[in-house]
């Protein structure tokens, strides 16, 4: 089970850190960011699966938190905070893009991947769907993420991805524990759906 | 059919936010229970599967880069009031890195956006403030030009255009925004040249109707 | 399919558009609703060539107030000819991003990023070939100070783009 990440013993502690940062040191956030950059840009590449977007809503979310530290009271974890900043800026962006929920963003994506499939194979041969049972696992699993719904999507990547416990992600999303609980349901159940025969075809 | 209650006591012993005396009580219903625990089972091995695939930390690309340009727009937002900003030509000389990916660039961040923003006050002049190229064949370096009295952004290492390419221009005068998700470009005489919209993608998509004589 | 949706939906907007076409010499989409606006500018994509009979014969000519523009490339570039090829009169909205597009083959996104301190706007740019996005940049735009990007070789001599402020 991942767990969140521990500072390194001898390393300086994040909350260190963040009182630096309140102080005006642009260099601890610097740290800071060298620290969470890489989980942070996973976290959005995850969600919106494009490379240069996520490159810059992770920057976005960065340049968020340094706005914000002074406000910040130390009364969570620093990354607890952050990843809620990144959700906050994710969920704007989808928002911005009118693609949130399972309508023309998730669709196309699909057919997409569906057709990137398709190409490999000569005309004649087994048809998409076919093709589709064919995809790299890794493939198919990024794809089903893409076809949950954002608040299901981004609740199972704080669970299975970044392993955060049901209160902390909670606090990212927010919403009560109950939600929290009814969302990995659902979002369990849908990803089974969706790769129920991906194993058999799993390289 | 399971009670919600249920599914929760499923995922929560999947997920460990079961207490020792739960997780017993849990051990014991899976024992007794072949469905339930195929179900724990397939859970388990999708959880695995999702963890082997989706890393909860990436290499981010241009690393060195994105750090530096975090600073450069702290340093932005910050009060200008910076004394001894040292020499104009040393930020230029930062652009001219072959890549941003240096440990200097971001070292130096601070000190360049100082720079930028007093040249920013002091002249008047447009100012590039941070490039960032996604194809790192191709390298961008910024400068003022004195004579030309403008700024200068030249990317170096790009493909050539074909020879045998035709570019055929417009000449836009208007455009319209419409529905938040196409622009619509209309030329000298109001007519329809290019409905310009993104794909999910944030690729573009230029249609066009007419072509210019 | 989503290219095909892509088009389906520009087909509805221009049939949208074609609807509204205005008499010429008025402004079109009069009935539209005005998004908010930062700025104006104009962009350009210029052909510099040392070889006058490279030219492609291009009518275009830059508006009056940025007359001289030429000779400011010839300060730069080592060519002595700067062919317009395409143009584009663009406002900058405030809260979507806006499109600089005087050919197909390279063209600029623009967002706002809201007005410089003293004067010009500040913008972040994107410069693309068709599908290629080739820089990003954060760029402070002023009137009077074009911004020049040295773009691809093409035939025998440079594609160039230029981006002024208008006053």
């Amino acid at each position: 089970m991942p767990a969140p990440t521990a500072p390194d013993p001898g390393e300086v502690p994040d909350s260190d850190l963040v009182k630096r940062c309140q102080a005006g040191d642009t260099r601890a956030f610097d740290a800071l960011v060298t620290r969470y950059r890489g989980k942070v840009y996973a976290m959005t590449y995850h969600m919106i699966q494009n490379e240069t977007e996520a490159w810059d809503l992770s920057q976005e979310a960065f340049i968020k938190a340094w706005r914000a530290l002074p406000q910040f009271k130390l009364d969570s974890s620093f990354y607890t905070w952050l990843y809620r900043i990144t959700h906050n800026v994710t969920y704007d962006w989808l928002r911005k893009k009118k693609i949130q929920g399972d309508g023309e963003f998730d669709d196309s994506h699909t057919e997409h991947r569906v057709a990137a499939g398709a190409e490999t194979v000569p005309h004649g041969d087994p048809a998409p769907d076919v093709a589709m049972k064919r995809m790299e696992l890794g493939e198919r699993i990024r794809d089903a993420i893409a076809q949950l719904s954002p608040d299901h999507r981004q609740v199972i990547l704080l669970r299975e991805v970044d392993g955060l416990a049901y209160e902390e992600i909670a606090e990212v999303v927010p919403c009560s524990l109950g939600t929290v609980m009814s969302r990995l349901f659902y979002a369990r159940k849908k990803l089974q759906e969706l790769l129920k025969d991906a194993y058999e075809n799993a390289d | 059919m399971k009670t919600p209650t249920e599914d929760h006591d499923l995922i929560r012993w999947l997920d460990g936010e079961m207490t020792a005396a739960e997780r017993e009580r849990f051990a014991a219903r899976l024992e007794s229970d072949p469905v339930l625990k195929a179900d724990a089972e397939a859970l388990l091995q999708l959880g695995a599967a999702l963890r082997a695939h989706l890393p909860g930390e990436m290499p981010l690309p241009h690393a060195d880069f994105f750090n530096s340009q975090i600073q450069v727009r702290i340093a932005q937002e910050d009060e200008p009031a910076r004394s001894g900003a040292p020499s104009r030509g040393r930020w230029l000389e930062w652009f001219r890195l072959p890549s941003f990916a240096t440990a200097l660039a971001a070292a130096a961040a601070v000190v360049i956006a100082g720079v930028m923003i007093w040249q920013q006050d002091e002249t008047g002049e447009s100012m590039v403030l941070s490039t960032y190229t996604p194809n790192p064949g191709v390298q961008a370096r910024a400068f003022h030009s004195q004579e030309a009295q403008a700024t200068v952004l030249m990317l170096d290492g790009l493909e050539a255009m074909p020879a045998d390419h035709k570019i055929v221009g417009y000449h836009i005068q208007h455009s319209e925004r419409e529905q938040d998700v196409a622009t619509t470009l209309y030329g000298e005489r109001g007519e329809v040249v290019l409905v310009v919209s993104e794909d999910s993608h944030h690729q573009p998509r230029l249609l066009s109707v007419s072509t210019q004589p | 399919m989503r290219t095909l949706a892509v088009i389906t939906l520009a087909l509805s907007l221009l049939a949208h558009a074609a609807g509204q076409q205005p008499a010429p010499g008025s402004p079109p989409g009069g009935s539209a609703r005005k998004p908010a606006t930062d700025g104006k500018v104009w962009g350009a994509l210029i052909y510099a060539t040392n070889d006058p009979k490279g030219l492609i014969g291009s009518k275009e000519q830059a508006p009056r107030e940025f007359a001289g523009l030429q000779a400011r490339l010839g300060k730069v570039f080592p060519y002595q000819h700067f062919e317009i090829l395409g143009q584009h009169l663009q406002d900058v909205f405030r809260e979507y991003e806006s499109w600089v597009v005087p050919t197909k083959d390279l063209f600029l996104k623009v967002d706002s990023k809201g007005p410089a301190k003293g004067g010009g706007m500040n913008l972040h740019l994107q410069f693309w070939r068709e599908q290629q996005v080739l820089v990003k940049t954060d760029a402070t735009l002023r009137a009077d100070s074009p911004l020049f990007i040295g773009g691809p070789k093409w035939r025998e001599g440079q594609l160039i783009f230029v981006l002024v402020l208008q006053k």
